[in-house]
């Protein structure tokens, strides 16, 4: 392993491609096309400073992800190569006490030197990661996994928003990864509660009034209630405990409900400065059980283009995509987007936020 | 104010040669406490406010508006409606208690609030306000609407609980009082105020007695005269009596206690008369108790200024907002020597402040907290530091306790110094409770399972109860956000003293400058820098959460600068520095909270929004300009009876339309300015 890492780094200095030593990340789908699947994380961010903060005005989650998302990067990318760097010191001085060859351990000095003189970037693979036929962005650490107090301390909540650009069929597949990742980084054995946020809905307008009429002609009932079921399983497989929606206005929820075999518990909306939710809602929520909860998450939580300029070339981004314009650099291809999974766990009788966080499934597709 | 235990109460001269035999066993129990008590773990977040009102005699026929001075009957008329207990349980019934004021009462939830956000709600509520007559519809709201509610339904008709810090005339040449009696008693001593202004029991005339017997003369409250048009400067307080011989201390005003442009005042009732709003929170344990204590300790002043409500002493506006010095003075004990007006001969040694002050330490063993944060004068006891290392406490908290008990027990009965009781705290709390700073520490009791907490004690009473629920929400908040961003307000512990002091100032909440720490976060936990210094889960497992960050480096003058309390509460406009309003909104982005609440939640952060920019006025600011808009006002920096009496009236008014729920809308007289269109 340390001995591919440092042929790695040689390599790359030289300007190969990382694709060589990558091997197996690509999977054939039939024909031409080749994919790769990318999950992006942020790590814990309620303490990690101003990425949690939401500026007047431009206080939407999509700027919580992308900030976050875009200073774990950095971090990583500043840890993993320090610590490569004091790999390769100890490398080289092993090498040299062992008699191997001096050019190696040189070359590999010179190479980190080149990076940090020139403000380049580490190696994509110092601080990303292979596993399970996906590529880790950043790498994760699983053994600092878990909550410092017994998980029935916790309400974990995980909101997780199906994105536009996504295949339909496979959002129960979606789900089941986005869920299972959480349970990883947590160590939980489940989750409190699951909200879907489907693509095309929003509850916005001037007022909730308007929000609630808009909505009842919005997104695909029939692709929701499918999605849903893959949704129950989860519940039904002990995952979730409660499972819930976002988004729903007092026309679309009275539909749903209908065709349901578990019943969402709960209907986050998006409220503005008028804080009048739509009576027909409030009632119609109040008959059935189903509490509504606030939030001010953006529906477009994920761009493609913003992905792309996360991950690509230009400045402040993480530089795993190849530049558009001469090719070069990193990985190939048309990136999508598919979801974003964001977790909460918060000390129940206490209140405070111990960790919360994002995950994001994309894929890249070369053909 | 708790320890109402009945005995012998030892006069000054006597308790003083008890004070170390007090400090002794004190330091034993509190030894006792924090031995069994350092290892208690995940106690629920649960809290506490507590509402202090005057209760005033008001009627639109009558030309005076007085102190009532019924709170013994009243709180006998509150333990003995047995229909209370049973109508307002389910939740628990509220607790009304005696305060050192005799016209004072304080209330407190009957059972702690926890932190599930509907409860949030229930705050409100509970304090309001309903006019209670003897109809059935109205006992049916007693249900909701209680605190204040419960209070006024065991008054005489025309008495009314209100929360205005202070009486405007309390100590006023007349009648203030009803009933009425003479100034100049055997226990205060004061020409201002008679001693049945205090609470009868025991320990509160023993209180002021004592400490104006270990001072050596009475207490003087001197606060600065509000300079108007048409006031007489230099200033000449017209209500001093210099020709008063009752007492020795009759002689202080003759040499020189009541210098030109200073209203003056010499009596504890003056202080302790005022109503404030605390706020005590439970922690996980000890570790978050002390660095909640820490972290609060600088928004003390903060939120001082931002609840300003104290514009009028003794008939007279003056010109500071807030009432926190003049209690501070009010019972400052301090000899001669203390003061360092004396070479020290017979007191150990010179303290700079009073019982009543900001806090002096900062107590938590957190790596953020630097050296250079501490007050390298502050004064302790060494002898008590040992025993409480000895004991086996960590250096800090022995410091913070040292510090404490440089103080002298000031009430002391007889019957308690026969026997050491280690499984009560009662010594421990003679020190501990009379050191009134703007935080407390406070160890667990002794007999119950009650967690460490921390009380939050620097808030002015707002005038209605949707004010003083927007604060206490609002600080409870801000708790959780300090715990759940981990937040550091870190600033050199002299600094929040000077920000004490600016937050006097007139309008400091617009026109002031505060020291503030410039970045509140902590830098980033690097990758393997293992957990933090939480709780353990029980079978070992990490988290990625909290982990410590590398000790602060650069010089600690670079930390902080001056803000506004508009920057601090709502950020800067650069961009730098988020505001407090903005992190509890990101931190109330990140849990459940069901719509209702979230709308309710957000107007009380509005409020408190509109205050820190200007929006709004405080309380002070609108007492301020209702004087000045008064046709009786003759812009003399006299509050005279005509515009007390119109002023406690349309306090009454907003209170009232507070109680049926109908908004502050058309009250005239600048309410508009006050309370917007909440």
């Amino acid at each position: 392993m340390r001995f591919l890492k440092l042929l790695y780094l040689l390599l790359v200095d030289t300007g190969q491609s990382i694709w060589l030593f990558l091997p197996g990340r690509k999977k054939r789908l039939g024909g031409k096309r080749t994919m790769a699947k990318l999950i992006l994380s942020t790590g814990n961010i309620v303490s990690g400073g101003p990425s949690i903060i939401r500026k007047p005005g431009a206080y939407r989650s999509n700027l919580e992800l992308t900030n976050s998302l875009r200073s774990n990067f950095l971090a990583a990318q500043e840890d993993y190569a320090t610590a490569a760097a004091d790999d390769e010191a100890q490398d080289g001085k092993l090498h040299a006490n062992g008699g191997v060859e001096n050019g190696a351990a040189k070359s590999n000095g010179n190479a980190l030197h080149v990076n940090t003189e020139t403000g380049g970037r580490p190696p994509v693979s110092v601080w990303t990661a292979e596993e399970d036929g996906a590529l880790y962005v950043p790498r994760i650490d699983w053994s600092e996994a878990g909550l410092q107090e017994e998980p029935s301390q916790y309400s974990i909540t995980v909101k997780l928003f199906f994105l536009p650009s996504a295949s339909v069929e496979r959002r129960a597949q979606f789900a089941k990864e986005a869920l299972d990742l959480v349970l990883k980084e947590l160590d939980a054995p489940a989750i409190d509660l699951l909200i879907v946020s489907f693509p095309g809905m929003s509850f916005e307008g001037d007022c909730e009034w308007e929000a609630d009429r808009h909505n009842a002609v919005q997104g695909n009932d029939e692709q929701e209630l499918a999605t849903w079921a893959a949704i129950e399983d989860l519940h039904r497989a002990g995952l979730a405990k409660s499972i819930g929606l976002a988004e729903f206005g007092s026309e679309k929820l009275a539909r749903f409900l209908q065709r349901v075999q578990v019943r969402p518990s709960v209907n986050q909306i998006n409220i503005k400065n008028c804080c009048n939710v739509p009576p027909p809602l409030t009632k119609l929520a109040k008959e059935e059980g189903i509490e509504l909860l606030a939030h001010s998450d953006c529906i477009d939580i994920l761009p493609e283009g913003t992905l792309r300029e996360l991950l690509g070339q230009g400045l402040g981004g993480a530089g795993i995509l190849a530049d558009p314009e001469t090719g070069a650099g990193g990985l190939k291809g048309d990136l999508a987007p598919q979801w974003v999974a964001k977790y909460t766990a918060v000390v129940r009788d206490r209140g405070v936020i111990e960790n919360k966080g994002y995950f994001a499934g994309a894929e890249l597709t070369e053909g | 104010m708790g320890l109402l235990a009945l005995g012998t109460a030892l006069d000054w001269p006597e308790a003083k040669t008890k004070a170390h035999h007090v400090r002794a066993w004190g330091i034993k129990q509190l030894l006792e406490i924090w031995n069994k008590a350092k290892v208690k773990e995940r106690d629920a977040m649960l809290w506490g406010d507590e509402v202090e009102y005057l209760v005033v005699t008001y009627s639109k026929d009558d030309p005076k508006v007085l102190l009532s001075l019924r709170q013994a009957d009243i709180l006998a008329a509150l333990a003995g409606d047995k229909d209370l207990a049973k109508e307002v349980t389910p939740p628990a019934s509220p607790v009304f208690h005696p305060e050192f004021g005799r016209f004072m009462l304080e209330a407190t939830p009957g059972k702690p609030w926890g932190i599930d956000f509907k409860e949030l709600l229930h705050v409100e509520p509970d304090m309001k306000l309903r006019y209670v007559h003897q109809s059935a519809r109205v006992r049916i709201l007693l249900l909701t609407r209680r605190r204040r509610a419960i209070a006024k339904d065991h008054m005489l008709p025309n008495e009314y609980p209100i929360t205005l810090t202070t009486f405007p005339r309390i100590g006023s040449p007349g009648v203030f009082t009803e009933p009425h009696y003479p100034v100049s008693g055997p226990k205060l001593r004061s020409q201002f105020v008679p001693d049945e202004i205090a609470n009868p029991h025991i320990r509160f005339p023993t209180l002021a007695a004592n400490i104006r017997s270990r001072r050596g003369r009475k207490v003087q409250v001197n606060v600065p005269v509000f300079r108007d048009e048409n006031t007489p400067w230099p200033w000449k307080d017209p209500t001093v009596n210099y020709d008063l011989h009752n007492w020795p201390e009759d002689d202080d005003v003759r040499n020189g206690a009541a210098p030109d442009n200073f209203i003056h005042m010499d009596a504890m009732a003056f202080g302790m008369g005022s109503c404030c709003l605390q706020i005590t929170f439970q922690a996980k344990n000890i570790t978050e108790g002390r660095k909640m204590y820490d972290q609060l300790s600088p928004l003390g002043p903060i939120l001082l200024a931002l609840t300003a409500a104290t514009p009028i002493y003794k008939g007279f506006l003056a010109d500071t907002d807030v009432r926190w010095n003049q209690i501070s003075k009010a019972v400052d004990d301090r000899t001669a020597e203390e003061l360092g007006e004396k070479p020290l001969q017979n007191d150990r040694w010179r303290i700079p402040k009073s019982r009543y002050a900001s806090n002096s330490t900062y107590i938590s063993e957190d790596p953020r907290l630097r050296e250079e944060y501490l007050d390298p004068n502050l004064v302790i006891d060494p002898e008590i530091k040992q025993q409480l290392l000895d004991g086996g406490m960590d250096d800090r908290l022995a410091t913070h306790f040292a510090h404490l008990f440089i103080r002298d027990p000031i009430v002391i009965f007889n019957e308690d110094l026969e026997v050491l009781d280690l499984s009560k705290t009662d010594h421990f709390e003679n020190i501990q409770s009379t050191n009134w700073q703007h935080m407390r520490f406070k160890p667990p009791p002794a007999d119950n399972n009650i967690g460490w907490r921390v009380e939050f004690r620097p808030m002015e009473i707002q005038i209605t109860d949707f004010e003083n629920a927007a604060f206490s929400v609002f600080m409870v908040l801000i708790t959780r956000v300090i715990l759940s961003f981990d937040l550091n307000f870190y600033i050199p512990i002299t600094k929040v003293d000077e920000n004490m002091e600016t937050a006097h100032k007139r309008d400091a909440v617009l026109q002031e400058k505060f020291w503030f720490r410039r970045n509140l976060f902590s830098s980033r936990p690097s990758r393997g820098s293992g957990s933090g210094t939480n709780t353990p889960r029980s079978g070992g497992g990490g988290s990625r959460a909290n982990s410590r960050p590398p000790s602060p480096v650069g010089p600690v003058e670079d930390e902080y600068k001056l803000m506004t309390v508009n920057e601090v509460i709502n950020g800067d406009e650069e961009g730098e520095f988020p505001g407090l309003i903005p992190l509890v909104e990101s931190y109330l982005d990140s849990v459940n909270v069901d719509v209702a609440t979230r709308c309710q939640l957000a107007r009380y952060l509005d409020l408190i929004r509109k205050r820190a920019n200007g929006e709004l006025w405080t309380a002070a600011r609108w007492i301020r300009e209702f004087v000045k808009g008064h046709e009786g006002y003759r812009r003399d920096s006299v509050v005279s009876e005509e515009v007390n009496k119109d002023l406690v009236g349309k306090v009454i008014e907003i209170g009232e339309r507070e109680a049926r729920g109908e908004g502050f809308k058309g009250l005239g007289r600048g309410v508009e300015k006050l309370l917007g269109g909440f």
